[in-house]
């Protein structure tokens, strides 16, 4: 009886001794894969940089853009690191990977290097046109605005109930609410619009916002 | 021939040669004089220099194209012609600024993403032309 209970103890005690060692170990790798983790997130944090443009590729792993130069990028997306948002308002909101498809305009925050991003995380965006050029000419029936900008394009601004306009005042340099019939052509307009995956015929937009620099600012 | 008569002919050969040579380099000089009068005078071309030389192109210091920043606000400043007028556009915000000296400085607000800003000065002379920057500038809050 006595040789059983020895037999007993003697396993017991090898048993806990194990399960320490092994629970100590496990211990030991926790700590090491979570000191790997936030060095690699440091190292992340210092060169991350971002850059956006639109969806035409998506594959497991991997997105590709084309931004606005129209260079092509390849993101890479890490199963374990990469997180996916939609921004909405001053929010942004976690979605899943498969919720980003092609034509969707992203920002991708992450490490650059050449033409290839480790993405750390992904957000679907808005994008926006912010340019300004010469009105060359006021289409009164059709509410549309011809501009030609510095660099010679030529934008179809039309202009809606909704497009926030507004003008200088020459005298007090101060920003005034305005309506389309005093826009004259020649005078200088800021215009934002909104961009989407289909290609605009003509460069024609419905505006967001304009700001007229009366061209009287000019002649002096 | 005559000693004598060799030394002569070479004498006035070479004082013909002189004669030459200086009345070819005075109608030279003339002509050129001549042309000159049609081509715009030198000190024009100086005064040409000074003034694009002095002239301050539209610089921005801050922020940097493509720049990650993590608060809804930013500093735009730079450096510009004096007495320009300054239009800062962004989807958000646009700001009008004079720029009493060459530079210039302004907080802008941000939305969260992208942000496309436009930064065009119009200097006051009519001489000169507007110039123009384009800056994205990602707002990205820090635990995203």
């Amino acid at each position: 009886m006595k040789k059983i209970l020895l037999y007993c103890y003697i396993a017991i005690l090898l048993y806990g001794v194990t399960v320490n060692v092994y629970g100590q170990e496990q211990k030991d790798i926790e700590i090491l894969k979570e000191k790997i983790a936030n060095k690699v997130s440091e190292l992340r944090k210092e060169n991350n940089k971002a850059i956006s443009g639109r969806v035409f590729e998506t594959e497991t792993g991997f997105l590709k853009i084309k931004i606005q130069r129209q260079e092509e990028y390849l993101i890479k997306l890490d199963d374990a690191l990469t997180k996916y948002y939609t921004i909405a308002g001053n929010e942004a909101k976690e979605i899943k990977k498969e919720n980003i498809s092609k034509n969707d305009y992203i920002i991708v925050n992450g490490v650059i290097h050449d033409k290839t991003v480790d993405a750390n995380s992904v957000f679907i965006d808005e994008e926006y046109l912010v340019d300004s050029g010469k009105i060359s000419q006021v289409d009164k029936d059709n509410y549309l605005l011809k501009v030609v900008t510095s660099s010679k394009e030529e934008f179809n601004l039309e202009i809606e109930t909704s497009t926030k306009q507004m003008i200088l005042n020459i005298k007090t340099l101060e920003v005034e609410r305005t309506g389309f019939s005093k826009i004259k052509e020649g005078d200088t307009v800021h215009f934002v619009v909104k961009k989407t995956s289909e290609t605009s015929k003509d460069n024609r937009y419905s505006t967001i916002k304009i700001l007229i620099i009366p061209q009287e600012y000019f002649i002096k | 021939m005559k000693k004598e008569t060799i030394v002569a002919i070479i004498l006035g050969l070479l004082l013909g040669g002189m004669v030459a040579f200086f009345l070819i380099t005075k109608t030279s000089e003339k002509e050129l004089e001549k042309s000159k009068a049609i081509a715009p005078t030198s000190t024009l071309n100086q005064e040409k220099v000074a003034v694009v030389s002095g002239y301050q192109n539209l610089e921005i210091s801050q922020p940097q194209d493509e720049e990650i920043v993590d608060k809804e606000m930013v500093t735009i400043s730079g450096k510009v012609e004096k007495n320009s007028l300054i239009v800062i556009q962004s989807p958000i915000k646009e700001v009008i600024l004079n720029a009493d000296n060459n530079s210039f400085q302004t907080d802008f607000p941000l939305a969260l993403g992208e942000n496309v800003i436009k930064i065009v000065a119009y200097p006051h002379s009519q001489l000169l032309r507007s110039q123009e920057k384009e800056l994205r500038v990602y707002y990205l809050k820090n635990e995203l």
